[in-house]
């Protein structure tokens, strides 16, 4: 029958070309990306880009918990979002960053199975957390994740309460104790104690920082240097 | 339809004989995939309303972990998908395809049950997954990895015989755009799934380009998949209840093949001015944008085939719902353009517009045109009719605000909230004030999902006593408005296939 045939092959046509060039070649062209030294001469630094890779094991809680229905993990370019000004969205911490963030680049992302660029943005953007967090004590971010409300009393975060231990304060305070007051406290004679999922999850969070200047080798030619391998 | 009356011409009743006895063979697993559905729409409604209020309240219910917002949002939008969407979808595409190649389901008819089951039980050990701590956080596919196989295989064995009943068919000289969609969609979809599974579970370290294909997936079944099913159910009974032929053949081979050429590239400016590769992303925007062509063309050849009928749209539930199904899908079309496009996608990228483009085209869209077909199909198969003109109604005008509700709420919170990111003046205000400023349309959204779960328990109930058997006894089927000047539109135009 004519119609079957020809349908067929016009769907095996139309749908096999952008499968193949949009999908079948870039995963396997991109898939072995190396990092890129940096030039002494061009750069001003030693080392290799990118710096820091995300740590693994806490990005399976992430993964987990859902953290992407919310949040981000991707600056947009200067040119067409305010992203790179948001205070604490970059490596620079003051209240006025004196440089936009620069846009994330494929390599930012190297190792990581699939990047969680995230669905929405409901919470702040997450791709240079590492630096933001950084500035905090640990245990403040566990609280953060234990009781977001006692950080912003309007966060429309969850708790993650399931990753934390409240337990019997014996002898003196445990130095991983998290520290709550009023009613987000424990009762009298408790503490609450993150779990090692809660510390890798921090540790995830500690390692996101995506905003290591870019070698001149990786400027201007970014596609085509990937290709390079 | 099943009691043709005596009077009735021989070879007309012979054409009646025969439609039964198709829509007999393919009763146990059509029934089976819809009512199953039901009550999955049922559980993703619930899960919609809990996510909702969720997102607004976090302390709601407690900190359980299931309860989370990172976990309910992702188990609700899988249980509409593939608890309810691929399985009502199959269930029509099996009747439609069935009547429309003229054949009796002969073979296979005991493993498509079996596959059935299987999806049931698999969907509900993904989405318990989901829920207790398995999600994968890819969008669209947050179930566990070792689920895809076995949901592969479980639609290939329905695929398998609609894509042969296809081939066989009976009426080579007939114009059948119907089954060209459907056919489509059980090609198309086993394509994109097994690729997507494969370079995100398979190859490792694919980076943004995984980001990437998991947005061309989702952008996939959405196109490729539902909009298919979606569009063939309303080429298949807007001209079968208004009785009129379709418009123009010429418009109906245009719209299928643009969006075949068309639906395969777009998905990746999902992440645009991120670190895809810049061609990817601008290929993805460009046909984003195009595809307002073929769904702009399907909605003009539906409008002109429903032109001078629009009284029948008060009268039959199957046309009521397929009409505002087809009118939900060229709005679907804009919304794609608006987040798609450079122009305006930056405003509504990573806002909740993506939240309600997913709605308007799953529920706005899809799951309207498929309750009409509902209407239709399950009293052919229950042999009896829908008892209540007032549970329909409740069921469409819950369904219709809340949907919409859902929808004009969401884009109107990007648009705030897309302002709000990406405004240059508004560089410095505290992550609190965005917070607040698209809190008041999450509590709209809380009250448009209670609206919709009013709605789908009645459908839900309705549904089951039709499948019980427990349906009116009648020859005449349940119309919404009874006029004595015109005759009654299931029944004059039934006997056309």
């Amino acid at each position: 029958m004519t119609d079957f045939r020809k349908l067929t092959l016009g769907i095996a046509a139309t749908f096999g070309l952008p499968w193949l060039l949009l999908i079948v070649v870039p995963a396997f062209k991109y898939q072995h990306l190396k990092p890129i030294a940096y030039d002494k001469e061009a750069d001003g630094m030693d080392g290799y880009y990118p710096q820091s890779n995300a740590n693994v094991l806490g990005l399976q809680v992430y993964l987990r918990e859902g953290c992407v229905q919310c949040h981000t993990q991707m600056i947009r370019p200067t040119q067409f979002s305010a992203d790179g000004w948001h205070k604490g969205w970059g490596e620079d911490q003051a209240e006025r960053p004196a440089d936009a963030t620069r846009a994330n680049t494929m390599r930012d992302y190297l190792a990581e199975d699939v990047a969680p660029l995230g669905v929405a943005r409901v919470g702040p953007d997450l791709a240079n957390a590492g630096y933001r967090l950084a500035a905090m004590d640990r245990s403040m971010i566990h609280a953060m994740l234990y009781a977001p409300h006692s950080v912003a009393i309007w966060s429309n975060m969850p708790s993650y309460a399931h990753l934390y231990k409240v337990r019997k304060a014996q002898g003196p305070k445990s130095e991983l104790a998290l520290p709550l007051s009023g009613k987000f406290a424990p009762a009298k004679g408790y503490e609450v104690v993150p779990t090692p999922e809660a510390e890798q999850l921090v540790d995830y969070l500690l390692s996101l920082k995506k905003a290591a200047p870019l070698p001149a080798a990786a400027l201007g030619t970014l596609a085509t240097a990937a290709a390079a391998k | 339809m099943q009691n043709p009356s005596p009077n009735v011409e021989p070879d007309l009743q012979a054409d009646t004989l025969r439609r039964a006895a198709i829509d007999r063979s393919v009763k146990g697993p059509v029934l089976f995939l819809l009512t199953n559905g039901a009550f999955w729409l049922m559980a993703s409604t619930l899960l919609g309303l809990l996510a909702a209020i969720k997102s607004f309240a976090p302390d709601f219910l407690g900190h359980a972990s299931f309860l989370t917002y990172g976990r309910l949002q992702p188990a609700h939008i899988n249980a509409l998908v593939y608890g309810w969407g691929f399985q009502a979808a199959l269930g029509v595409m099996l009747w439609l395809i069935a009547r429309r190649s003229g054949q009796e389901l002969r073979t296979g008819k005991s493993l498509m049950m079996v596959a059935a089951f299987f999806w049931n039980i698999t969907v509900t050990i993904g989405i318990g997954c989901i829920l207790f701590g398995g999600n994968t956080s890819l969008e669209w596919l947050e179930m566990p990895a070792f689920t895809w196989p076995i949901l592969l295989f479980c639609f290939l064995v329905f695929a398998w015989p609609m894509v042969s009943m296809f081939a066989r068919s009976h009426r080579p000289e007939g114009f059948m755009i119907s089954s060209w969609y459907i056919f489509g969609a059980c090609l198309w979809f086993p394509w994109l799934f097994s690729t997507a599974n494969i370079c995100l579970h398979c190859l490792p370290s694919l980076g943004v380009i995984g980001s990437g294909i998991n947005a061309w997936y989702v952008h996939g079944v959405i196109l490729l998949f539902f909009v298919p099913v979606g569009v063939g159910a309303a080429y298949y009974f807007i001209p079968k209840i208004t009785g009129q032929p379709i418009a123009s053949a010429q418009l109906a081979k245009t719209g299928f093949w643009l969006l075949a050429i068309l639906g395969g590239w777009t998905g990746m400016q999902r992440f645009m001015g991120g670190p895809l590769p810049a061609w990817m992303v601008a290929v993805g925007a460009m046909t984003g944008v195009l595809l307002l062509i073929p769904v702009l063309v399907v909605g003009l050849n539906h409008h002109l085939t429903t032109l001078g009928k629009h009284n029948l749209v008060a009268v039959s539930p199957t046309l009521r719902f397929v009409f505002v199904g087809s009118i939900f899908y060229p709005i679907a079309g804009i919304i794609l353009a608006l987040i798609s496009s450079f122009w305006t996608g930056f405003t509504f990228q990573f806002t909740h517009a993506w939240y309600g483009y997913q709605i308007i085209a799953v529920y706005g869209f899809f799951s309207m045109v498929v309750f009409g077909a509902i209407y239709y199909i399950v009293p052919r198969l229950s042999g009896c009719e829908w008892l209540s003109v007032r549970l329909i109604r409740n069921h469409f005008w819950f369904s219709v605000y809340g949907i919409g509700i859902v929808v004009v709420t969401s884009i109107v919170a990007g648009m705030q909230q897309g302002g709000d990111l990406t405004a240059p003046e508004r560089w410095d205000q505290s992550w609190i004030s965005v917070v607040l400023n698209a809190r008041p349309y999450l509590i709209a959204r809380a009250v448009a999902w209670a609206m919709i779960t009013w709605s789908n328990v009645w459908f839900l109930i309705h549904l089951m006593l039709m499948v019980a058997g427990l349906g009116r006894r009648s020859s005449a089927p349940t119309l919404l408005e009874r006029h004595d000047d015109h005759s009654d539109p299931h029944l004059t135009h039934g006997a056309k296939a």
